[in-house]
């Protein structure tokens, strides 16, 4: 059930998700099965997942609702564990580890959620920090938060709390604190929902951008059509299972009007 | 230093945070009323007996109480005096009497304390200071912290007691309890005689040649607990000598009858646990919303890689921090109240070191429970259900 050789390239992945060789893998994801409840009710949600995301990808994932996203960012975030399959995050099997370690495994990712998530109760700084307080460096944590913040652009905003900012900066300082501890992988659900379309357009250029400085991969479930260009692969999940796996550019033309067929219109 | 988060999430919200420890206050204020008028109780049993000016006391056997009015022949504190160590004996005359209020012409019950004036029995400054006048004919002094039942209680007040006139020639402090009646007279041996060695048919007749609690004064230096096994052995058993002090003393003696005769304990005790239980529930209230307040910040907090133990530290920190600053506050209307309640009953209401740590330490307790009940909600949190909500 753990340790499947790596192999450099999964089957399921066409030509968009075969990166140059030698590239690292941050998540390898094989023959993943998931249910949800137990006995009579159990239901099977995720059905044979094989996936591969490289070191600097950024990869969006749609797929409709109910089709499974959120409860697999939610495994390779090593908020669930997962039972069957192989799930390889960051060098290391999360198939059968214990509570104890997933949490171990959740310091080195950076998690952005649709909501900020925000304490209102600290400022900017002190949320950032509460994320560099997990590294145990509480000597230079008032620096760390004050750069990230000014890296995100919100160096003037550094002691004010969340109800002082506005929606598109709390969400900027959400992600400096996803960031914070410079992760290798950052998994985002909907970061922009919440957002109007310039905040929305400036979140993701920063995540795309800080991405780019720091060499970390990046798995984003979203619906916002508006920022699908800054991916480099594009995962579409219907019912659990993976459906496609291609560029922005053949997925803009996969889904665009000309192909409507009358299946889409079946809910 | 980590950031402060349990302190900084309860006083984010001004009012809500002066709600919550005006809650931890009101518990707190519940705890020590009733503890207070518990201790009162028992401890205002025991305040005369706390001034005997003396280590060993002498009563009747049969006198279980100070409420038994039994008394023992005399001569029992001169055989006493012979012994070694044995400085002085007072003889102490108590009985109650009726005192008619001088301005309703109601009677009500007293107590009248009587000895000779010349022996300082009661010395406190006030008593010790009208030696002299005390031995008028129908004089007496009278409790200033008596009941106003009595009329004015001061100098200058000339009524009857037991249907003969007296005259009020001065005060003390010392305070009521059960066996007082409305409060305590004090006079010399001699009025005591006056009025009690013949009362009627109907009453006792008192004379010198018994008394109702004999007070030993020792000389400095001398064993208290070997003397009373002497003196022990060597009286005859009609009397009974008790350590004044100590677990096996008088004044112990009779704090231990009232608290196991009277419902005093069940009923205060009682009361003070609903005051406790009323606690929890308020602290439960003020923790549990904060939790659901904040419920996808602390699952925030556990996706990034917080443990369980850490979110537990937030909530019994908040906990904590509002035992500390409600018992504050709490404890200063208590405070307040207790000298209230002193002034209107007469009974003895004091706050001491060791009743402020042990409710304290209850209010503390009552903080760790909701806290506990309250961090459950916390840890079953499950931080990927923050995703897609």
């Amino acid at each position: 059930m753990s340790a499947v050789p790596v192999q450099p390239v999964s089957p399921g992945a066409a030509s968009p998700g075969a990166a140059s060789p030698g590239a690292e893998i941050s998540v390898q994801v094989q023959t993943l099965d998931y249910f949800f409840g137990q006995g009579d009710l159990r239901k099977q949600v995720l059905f044979n997942i094989n996936l591969e995301l490289h070191r600097g990808q950024i990869v969006i994932m749609t797929g409709p609702s109910g089709s499974g996203k959120t409860t697999l960012l939610t495994l390779i975030g090593a908020l669930r564990s997962a039972t069957t399959g192989s799930l390889r995050v960051l060098g290391q099997e999360l198939v059968g580890l214990g509570n104890r370690q997933l949490v171990e495994v959740r310091r080195n990712i950076g998690f952005i959620f649709q909501a900020h998530n925000l304490f209102e109760s600290l400022t900017a700084a002190q949320n950032v920090e509460m994320a560099v307080e997990l590294t145990g460096n509480l000597r230079q944590k008032r620096q760390r938060a004050t750069a990230i913040l000014e890296n995100v652009g919100l160096g003037d905003r550094v002691d004010y709390k969340p109800a002082a900012l506005s929606g598109g900066q709390k969400q900027r300082v959400a992600i400096a604190r996803a960031l914070v501890n410079q992760p290798q992988l950052i998994l985002a659900d909907e970061p922009t929902a919440a957002l109007d379309k310039q905040s929305g357009r400036d979140v993701v250029t920063l995540m795309q951008q800080l991405a780019q400085e720091q060499g970390c991969t990046i798995l984003m479930v979203t619906h916002d059509n508006r920022i699908l260009d800054v991916a480099d692969r594009i995962i579409n999940l219907v019912d659990g299972r993976l459906e496609s796996d291609t560029n922005p550019q053949q997925f803009v033309e996969a889904h665009t009007v000309k192909s409507l067929d009358h299946n889409m219109f079946v809910m | 230093m980590p950031t402060p988060l349990a302190l900084l999430n309860l006083i984010h919200d001004r009012k809500k945070f002066l709600t919550s420890l005006a809650g931890v206050s009101f518990a707190v204020l519940l705890m020590f009323l009733f503890t207070g008028f518990q201790n009162a109780l028992y401890d205002s049993q025991t305040q005369l007996l706390e001034q005997f000016n003396g280590d060993i006391v002498i009563i009747n056997r049969l006198k279980e109480n100070m409420f038994v009015p039994r008394s023992f022949a005399r001569r029992r504190l001169y055989q006493a005096q012979a012994f070694d160590g044995v400085e002085a004996a007072y003889a102490v005359y108590t009985s109650d009497a009726r005192w008619k209020n001088p301005e309703t012409k109601a009677t009500r019950p007293v107590r009248v304390i009587a000895y000779n004036p010349a022996d300082p029995v009661l010395p406190m400054a006030e008593v010790l200071a009208y030696q002299r006048q005390l031995t008028l004919p129908n004089t007496a002094l009278i409790d200033r912290r008596a009941r106003a039942e009595l009329g004015p209680r001061e100098a200058g007040v000339v009524t009857e007691l037991a249907d003969r006139q007296i005259q009020i020639i001065g005060t003390f402090a010392l305070g009521t309890d059960f066996a007082a009646g409305n409060g305590n007279l004090i006079m010399s041996d001699q009025n005591f005689l006056r009025y009690f060695a013949d009362r009627g048919p109907e009453e006792d007749e008192r004379s010198f040649a018994t008394a109702d609690i004999g007070v030993l004064k020792l000389a400095p230096g001398t064993d208290v607990d070997r003397l009373v096994q002497t003196l022990r052995q060597h009286l005859p058993q009609d009397v009974l000598v008790l350590p004044k002090d100590g677990p096996e003393g008088f004044i112990r003696r009779e704090r231990t009858y009232w608290e196991e005769n009277t419902n005093i304990g069940f009923v205060f005790s009682l009361l003070t646990a609903m005051g406790f239980v009323v606690g929890i529930i308020l602290v439960y209230q003020i923790l549990y919303t904060d939790v659901a307040d904040h419920w996808s910040e602390y699952a925030t907090l556990k996706a990034m890689g917080y443990g369980n133990g850490f979110l537990f530290g937030v909530v019994i920190q908040e906990a904590m921090i509002l035992s500390v600053l409600g018992f504050i506050p709490g404890f200063l209307i208590s405070a307040l109240f207790y000298n209230l309640a002193a002034g209107v009953t007469g009974l003895l209401f004091v706050m001491t070191l060791g009743r402020i740590v042990n409710l304290y330490i209850a209010t503390f307790m009552m903080c760790l429970i909701s806290g506990t009940i309250a961090v459950r909600k916390v840890q079953r949190t499950d931080p990927a259900e923050v995703f897609g909500l």
